[in-house]
């Protein structure tokens, strides 16, 4: 069963919602923030599905509109598989927007009460009914209506959940008047008058339920029946009658001779009496057939509001298809050129092909992975087709904002990346709870990326900044690494004291020893000697060998460290989304990889297109870049400055 | 001469307009008076002209910003309406919003209640326009600071900020990680508006002033607005001194940097920062006001947001 559904726009007001069962507000927030801004799981359904998003226990669909700028989402619990889900989306969106396309447009659109539960509960109803045991309440209920009046009237046609027992006993009354009838006691005036009695009734209910148009309806209905019945009104006077009149039958049981006498009669006056009595029926059964129709299924007429209104949408989608004829085309083609220059154009997906071609061999020039490049553009396709362009404004410009728009998203950091802060906040606690510890920074890669190099600037940055750090020698495997770190630290060491910074050493174990049992080790001699970071160097690994890759896990485990850096250099091209999404995932389930060092960014020029295929690739943030060779040479990432890049 | 025109020739035409014919004077006297009333709906009816006062409203996530906006529309609007629920905003809004007439302005502040002249703005009440902007670490930059940026700069007075409201979660301040998200989001507020009062030379007196609504205080765990004051003022103390010792950006060496090595309030990065001094030298008044959006009786509709609309009122 549903849960809950929603209609909010792109501010983050709930326009109208309904729940059927209480669902957090964090649920529709996570899908809001993890696939609209942050765009974290983008899974798309097959083509016509809507796409979905799991949180906790339920399973979200959604539908955006861009044009009002709204979502639909529902939200129903994981373990139901509803079919109907998709379709119930299309045709709230359609409704909604057909209805009150004008308050959408108003600039009170937020604060405009939308009474939509009826039109709501019916798509519902109609929907999970299809899939289920009826065909369509409604449809069935016209069957009946086509096939006889007095037979409906007699089923009372399958009334809406909503009907009170009320209107049973007065269906029940009327059933009693048709039998009155059929014994025809009294000509055919009291059973008409019945009859409408049993119509108000439904009527009456309706009333109470959704209220506004159809009963708007229904009171015309009922007025359109006055003329026959003289209003319910009388009809509702004629039940004490009616009571007596039953009472009078089963009295009668004894005058039997007379009573047939009279059902035969029945026939028999009708056409005895002359023009009279069969005029008035005529008129009764016409107009009766007509209330049944109209006044007794209310919930039905609505139903007929909404299908054309869906129909209506269904066909203009297709007339907007199908109008490519000659001169059509041709006038659509000079409106098109001439808004291309002067805006205010609707963008389609035929508008956006070649442009997008173009931005997406310029991003792969790049350096931009190809695959990235394919989902931002697909991105930027999403977001501009059906949107309309400003004034004078073409397409390519259009594309161009919405481009560089979306890179920026992709590359700021969710939150800020204050290393600094984040190492005093460890090292220095200012509540009482946590005791002070060092702060574990460890750094992975690729073989030959930079790992030691990085680290030797981070370090050095640190030092800058008076820590005591401890550099440790987890490289065990490559002859050499721990000679190389050696060397840094002593670089380090004499830089530190000249400029009377922090202090630094280094913790090495030397060569085949476990990696993890070092770094642990590392971290325990650092906590016991007071030092506020420890660095630990990893060896280099190919991101696809699984047997090197399955022993980060274990390092993870054991060094525990506060932040995992992984390095790439700006130099890979399609590889670098590759190995972010194995370095993500080495690390076992819970904990990822914390930041991104580019290295070697000044020796691609502008080509740093591997920043946005890692970044792609893992949602996870640039932290550092490094851009040159010395200690000095590492930058924080300046979002516009990349963007800059990548655009020109 | 002919005493009628013909309606033919322009001369005609001409002819048959001066020479007072009651279909020239009827055209004439529709043109005379017509046109300036034309006008007048094109021009005025269409666009209604918006208020001159804009505040911007900031804050991290889930800090209750749309909440608030919708509440004050919703007050704002003649037919009261329920209040509706709100999620993660992803793009900013803005709505025009009439301040209640028991809420007094800076022009009026001195006067009685008992004013008779109190009863017109009753009648028409002040109005000012609420910028929201979405929270969310990743659409901050792109829309809200740089809606903060073109705002504080703009010389048009139409599009002046009059006044910033940032928006703080006090039930969750006590979460290092949020109250340092919190401080960090209001450092680079303030850091702009600093940079604008300081550039601004002589006219620095009209700093934008700064209310940090300290939000949910009608949860059990919010703190008070004082301890809310005193938190933010040691986080931002520590942010000081590290954003001092950050590493510079790329974009230093592309030469795209633009003096970002200023910090906030006294130069000295290892004085503590308070806002009282950030008044003092800089000359921006941070106030922090408690208040609560959510959780007031069904009565009186955002009886807790009264503090903050007193404050804007003393802000137009």
């Amino acid at each position: 069963m549903l849960e809950s559904f929603e209609i909010l726009d792109t501010s983050g007001v709930v326009l109208w919602s309904k729940s059927y069962a209480p669902v957090g507000a964090h649920v529709v927030n996570s899908l809001i923030s993890d696939v609209f801004i942050e765009e974290k799981a983008q899974i798309q359904g097959p083509n016509s599905t809507s796409p979905t998003f799991r949180k906790e226990k339920y399973t979200l669909k959604w539908k955006r509109v861009k044009e009002f700028n709204l979502i639909f989402v529902a939200v129903y619990q994981s373990i139901l598989q509803l079919g109907w889900i998709d379709k119930l989306l299309d045709n709230i969106a359609t409704l909604y927007i057909d209805l009150y396309k004008d308050q959408l447009r108003s600039t009170r659109a937020r604060i405009v009460q939308y009474p939509f539960d009826k039109y709501f509960d019916q798509q519902v109803r109609e929907l999970e009914g299809s899939s289920g045991f009826v065909a369509s309440e409604s449809s069935v209920a016209n069957a009946f209506d086509k096939k006889d009046p007095l037979v409906s009237s007699d089923n009372g046609g399958p009334p809406p959940p909503s009907v009170s027992s009320l209107i049973k006993a007065q269906q029940q009354a009327a059933l009693g008047g048709v039998v009155t009838s059929d014994e025809g006691t009294p000509p055919q005036t009291p059973e008409i008058s019945r009859s409408t009695t049993p119509v108000a009734g439904h009527i009456l209910t309706a009333k109470l339920g959704p209220g506004g148009r159809m009963s708007r309806r229904g009171r015309k209905a009922t007025n359109s029946s006055a003329n026959a019945s003289s209003g319910d009104e009388k009809g509702r006077k004629d039940k004490t009658p009616k009571s007596g009149k039953k009472m009078r039958r089963w009295d009668a049981d004894g005058f039997a001779d007379e009573d047939d006498g009279r059902v035969l009669d029945y026939s028999a006056p009708a056409d005895a009496e002359g023009a009279q009595v069969p005029a008035v029926e005529a008129v009764s059964e016409d107009s009766w057939g007509r209330r049944t129709g109209k006044g007794q299924f209310v919930l039905k007429d609505l139903g007929d509001e909404v299908h054309s209104i869906l129909e209506n949408a269904e066909s203009e989608k297709s007339k907007g298809a199908a109008s490519s004829g000659l001169v059509g085309s041709g006038f659509n083609a000079i409106g098109g050129l001439l808004r291309n220059i002067v805006g205010g154009k609707v963008l389609t997906e035929a508008d956006l092909e070649k442009p997008l071609k173009t931005m997406e061999d310029h991003l792969l020039k790049k350096n931009v992975a190809r695959e990235a490049a394919v989902r931002l553009c697909d991105g930027v396709k999403r977001e501009l087709v059906g949107k309309k362009t400003a004034n004078f404004q073409s397409v390519d410009a259009a594309l161009r904002l919405a481009m560089e728009s979306s890179l920026r998203k992709i590359l700021t950091p969710t939150s800020s990346l204050d290393l600094l802060r984040e190492i005093d906040a460890v090292t220095s606690p200012t509540t009482k709870q946590a005791t002070p510890r060092p702060y574990v920074i460890s750094i992975v890669g690729v073989n030959g990326v930079g790992k030691s190099t990085n680290l030797g600037k981070i370090c050095y940055f640190l030092l800058q900044n008076n820590y005591r750090v401890l550099i440790a020698a987890c490289d065990t495997f490559r002859s050499g690494a721990v000679e190389q770190l050696r060397v840094h630290a002593r670089n380090l060491k004499e830089l530190s004291q000249r400029e009377t910074a922090g202090e630094v050493e280094l913790y090495e174990k030397g060569y085949g020893k476990d990696a993890a049992n070092v770094a642990k080790d590392a971290v325990e001699y650092g906590a016991a000697n007071k030092f506020d970071v420890v660095l630990i160097d990893t060896a280099g690994r190919r991101h696809n060998d699984q047997r090197l890759m399955s022993s980060l896990e274990k390092f993870a485990k054991f060094a525990q460290p506060d932040k995992i850096f992984m390095v790439g250099e700006a130099l890979v091209g399609t590889d670098s989304v590759m190995q972010a999404r194995n370095f993500n995932q080495a690390f076992g389930t819970g904990r990822n990889l914390d930041g991104f060092i580019i290295s070697k960014c000044d020796t691609v020029g502008d080509m740093v297109g591997t920043l946005v295929s890692m970044v792609h690739a893992t949602g996870i943030p640039i932290v550092f870049l490094g851009v040159g060779q010395h200690y000095g040479d590492l930058r924080g990432l300046s979002v516009p400055w990349a963007v800059n890049l990548l655009m020109k | 001469m002919r005493s009628h025109g013909d309606w033919v020739s322009l001369e005609g035409i001409a002819t048959s307009l001066l020479d007072g014919s009651p279909i020239a004077i009827a055209i004439t006297v529709f043109i005379a008076f017509g046109l300036p009333v034309l006008l007048h709906l094109l021009f005025y009816r269409t666009v209604a002209s918006p208020p001159s006062s804009n505040f911007l409203l900031l804050g991290p996530n889930g800090a209750g910003k749309t909440a608030l906006l919708t509440l004050l529309e919703a007050k704002s609007s003649p037919a009261r309406t329920d209040i509706r629920v709100t999620h993660t905003s992803q793009t900013s809004t803005a709505a025009t919003i009439s301040l209640p007439a028991s809420v007094p302005t800076a022009s009026n502040r001195y006067r009685s209640v008992n004013d008779t002249s109190l009863k017109d703005i009753a009648k028409n009440p002040v109005k000012y326009r609420l910028m929201d902007t979405p929270g969310h670490g990743k659409l901050r930059e792109s829309q809200a600071i740089s809606q903060l940026l073109s705002m504080s700069a703009s010389k048009d007075a139409k599009s002046k900020l009059r006044g910033v409201l940032y928006m703080v979660d006090t039930a969750v301040l006590a979460n290092p990680e949020i109250l340092r998200d919190t401080a960090n989001y209001l450092y680079d507020v303030l850091l702009i508006l600093q940079r604008r009062a300081l550039s601004g030379g002589k006219k620095a007196a009209s700093g934008v002033p700064v209310l940090v609504a300290a939000n949910k205080q009608d949860l059990f765990t919010a703190l008070p607005p004082g301890s809310v004051r005193e938190k933010l003022e040691d986080e931002i103390s520590r942010l000081r001194s590290s954003r001092s010792k950050n590493l510079l950006d790329a974009s230093v060496d592309a030469g795209l940097a633009d003096g970002e090595d200023d910090i906030l309030g006294s130069s000295d990065p290892h004085d503590r920062f308070s806002f009282q001094s950030l008044k003092d030298e800089v000359g921006i008044v941070v106030d922090v006001v408690g208040g609560a959006v959510m959780g007031d009786e069904e009565s009186n509709l955002g009886s807790g947001v009264r503090k903050w609309e007193e404050w804007i009122g003393q802000c137009l």
